[in-house]
């Protein structure tokens, strides 16, 4: 029996360039960047204070959930007639998370205030459980974490029980807030950039923290009447070579893009755009750069990436990077690479510096990779 | 002030839980990355971590430790030289 | 429908570690991943006979990292600022990368938090559409003391492991209903001391 096809019938963002899918839209079309200084991230504690942040609102103190929970409304109003067509029973939920509510557990080693719900969604499967509750999902749920892989895992899980059944509909969401846990972190890793994230650049040193809900709505394509976006394939990897490091060769994500050409049955030449992981630490763009020139070749093909916008947004990334891959299809464009200003030798060909308009995209590939070796490569099509 | 080699290695040690090593198996000018030790980058932030909690050097630019990292004899003495006294 | 065969399973906890031997940086790692490690070990299985990036790898962990985190979080405030390592660990997929640089398994890897109900049938849909020959199943229960304080959970720590392959010789075959990961892996390590 043939599978399904599945396709992207909403999107909704809340990221560091604003709320909505619009705003995010403007901004890859502008190349804006919404990286600022945030006061709580200063030295001496914190490596970099730069940090991609989403409006929030005070009165709530469960991030997680209030970011999460945006952006599901906005895909699910999306999506409109086609989703609520979909039986409760046929509708799943699969969550992209790698920390869910971590700032409960700063409150609660501080002694300060914190509400059952921000405690609660601490774990994540209880976040996805009660985002699942109460936005009508009540077929198979799914929390993924991936590291910085989880949104594109979370994407191809979807589709999965789609193509085999147990869902006609899955909600996916990616998270992650910025806290003083992950700069924490990544400061002790001496992984972020003093002046921000510049992906692909000659001077590129580290990363900078963001943050982001971002959902999209997944239906069995005969659900949808309209040409949208296909999930086409996912191919996945691990470099078994290093925890926090990736390796140095990019055979590990290359052994991801094949897998993922495979299951797609279509040959690198078909491919029409890439959206990297490109996080601007030294390592991961020179690594990049080296999977894709196995794979590609010296062919020219336009490669941006969006970190230097709304920051590495860990489990959200995924998701908000694949969004920009659907607006990029649907408005005939190439984003292009906020904040790189020099490019760094060995990059590819390629790379697009500002946005341009295109006449079609019809293939594009999304990257991520994350600690512990994982690498995930997503093809998105649109006939 | 000169430290002992013997005590940086337990610290060692105990910073980056090694099992089944004692300091008296670890040579002086054995080197602690790649081979020898076979330590990474991750140790080598911890062994930063070290450097500030026990001796109270701090390293700003992981490049700017590198030397000192070669071998426990190299690290001994870029305390001895940077230890505020 | 190809059959997919359980090849191994294992149980492990907390009073198996002091015994593990699998290597000088065993102590480095966080006690989930530790857990997992020795857990996947103790199939006794040579994966070396399958290629290893047909070698996928499951993993479900019911309280995420959320131990390494609270461990994490209470060093922030010592001289030098908090582990570079324990960082590294909090993540629940850091166990999955341990077992894969250890056994050199470069296939596709899958990592949930939550129960154990959605390993068996998300690592048969791998085998099943081909994305790998063979599955590596772990199942981590860790909750720490001072984690259960948090999370109001008692405090745990386990790790079963399953071994999967497509239509190989094994224990028995996976059945479409196999959901309950935790209790096959008792009942298998039963029947295997028992024999």
């Amino acid at each position: 029996m043939r599978e399904p096809e599945v396709v992207i019938a909403g999107c909704g963002v809340i990221s560091a360039v604003g709320c909505g899918v619009e705003p995010l839209r403007a901004a890859l079309q502008n190349n804006a960047s919404g990286l600022r200084a945030a006061e709580k991230f200063s030295a001496p504690r914190f490596q970099s204070n730069i940090a991609g942040a989403a409006p929030r609102n005070p009165d709530i103190d469960d991030p997680a959930w209030f970011l999460a929970a945006e952006a599901l409304r906005q895909a699910r109003a999306a999506a409109g007639q086609i989703l609520a067509a979909v039986p409760a029973g046929k509708t799943g939920l699969v969550l992209s998370t790698t920390k869910a509510n971590i700032e409960a557990l700063e409150r609660i080693a501080a002694g300060r205030p914190c509400s059952e719900s921000a405690r609660r969604h601490l774990r994540a499967d209880l976040l996805a459980a009660d985002l699942a509750a109460d936005h009508g999902a009540r077929g198979p749920v799914q929390t993924v974490s991936v590291a910085c892989v989880s949104g594109l895992v979370a994407i191809s899980q979807a589709a999965r029980l789609i193509r085999r059944g147990a869902a006609e509909a899955v909600l996916v969401i990616g998270v992650d807030c910025l806290s003083d846990f992950v700069v924490s972190g990544f400061t002790a890793l001496k992984a972020l950039d003093p002046q921000g994230c510049r992906p692909f650049d000659r001077d590129r040193c580290g990363l900078s923290p963001g943050e982001a809900g971002a959902a999209v709505v997944l239906v069995r394509a005969d659900r949808m009447p309209q040409s949208a976006v296909t999930v086409r394939a996912f191919g996945g990897s691990n470099d078994a070579n290093h925890l926090t490091g990736p390796s140095r060769d990019g055979s590990g994500l290359a052994l991801a893009i094949r897998a993922a050409l495979t299951a797609a049955k279509i040959s690198p030449s078909e491919i029409d755009y890439i959206h990297a992981h490109g996080t601007g630490t030294g390592y991961n763009d020179a690594m990049e750069s080296l999977a894709l020139k196995t794979i590609f070749g010296e062919a020219c093909l336009p490669v941006s990436g969006a970190k230097g916008m709304l920051g590495h947004t860990l489990g959200a990334a995924g998701v908000v990077e694949t969004i920009a891959c659907v607006l990029a299809m649907e408005n005939n464009f190439l984003p292009g690479t906020p904040r790189l200003s020099l490019a760094a030798e060995g990059t590819p060909p390629g790379l697009v510096r500002e946005p341009r308009t295109v006449a079609r995209l019809k293939n594009v590939l999304k990257l991520n990779t994350g600690f512990g070796g994982m690498n995930g490569a997503l093809i998105l099509s649109h006939v | 002030m000169q430290i002992s080699t013997h005590e940086l290695k337990s610290k060692i040690i105990e910073s980056l839980k090694l099992q089944d090593i004692t300091p008296e198996q670890i040579d002086d000018d054995a080197p602690l990355f790649g081979t020898g030790l076979g330590l990474d980058s991750i140790d080598a932030l911890e062994l930063v971590v070290l450097l500030e909690k026990e001796y109270g050097i701090v390293i700003k630019d992981i490049e700017e430790g590198r030397p000192a990292f070669r071998s426990v004899r190299t690290l001994a003495d870029f305390i001895a030289a940077k230890r505020p006294q | 429908m190809s059959e997919i065969s359980i090849i191994a399973a294992s149980t492990v906890t907390a009073a198996d570690l002091p015994l593990a031997r699998l290597g000088q940086r065993f102590g480095r790692l966080d006690q989930q991943s530790q857990l997992a490690l020795l857990a996947v070990a103790s199939l006794n299985v040579n994966f070396d006979e399958l290629a290893g990036d047909r070698i996928g790898i499951c993993l479900a962990a019911s309280a995420g990292s959320l131990s390494t985190d609270v461990n994490f979080w209470n060093g922030r405030d010592r001289v030098g600022g908090p582990s570079p390592t324990l960082f590294a660990y909090t993540l629940p997929s850091a166990a999955v990368g341990e077992v894969a640089i250890h056994f050199r398994l470069t296939g596709p890897n899958l990592c949930f938090v939550g129960d154990d109900q959605v390993i068996l049938p998300e690592a048969a849909d791998l085998l099943r559409r081909g994305g790998a020959e063979a599955c590596v199943c772990i199942f981590c229960e860790v909750v720490t003391p001072e984690c259960g304080r948090v999370i109001s959970a008692p405090p745990v720590a386990a790790a079963h492991a399953l071994f999967l392959k497509n239509r190989g010789e094994g224990i028995r075959t996976l059945r479409e209903f196999d959901r309950d990961m935790k209790a096959l892996c008792a009942l298998i390590f039963q029947t295997k001391s028992a024999g």
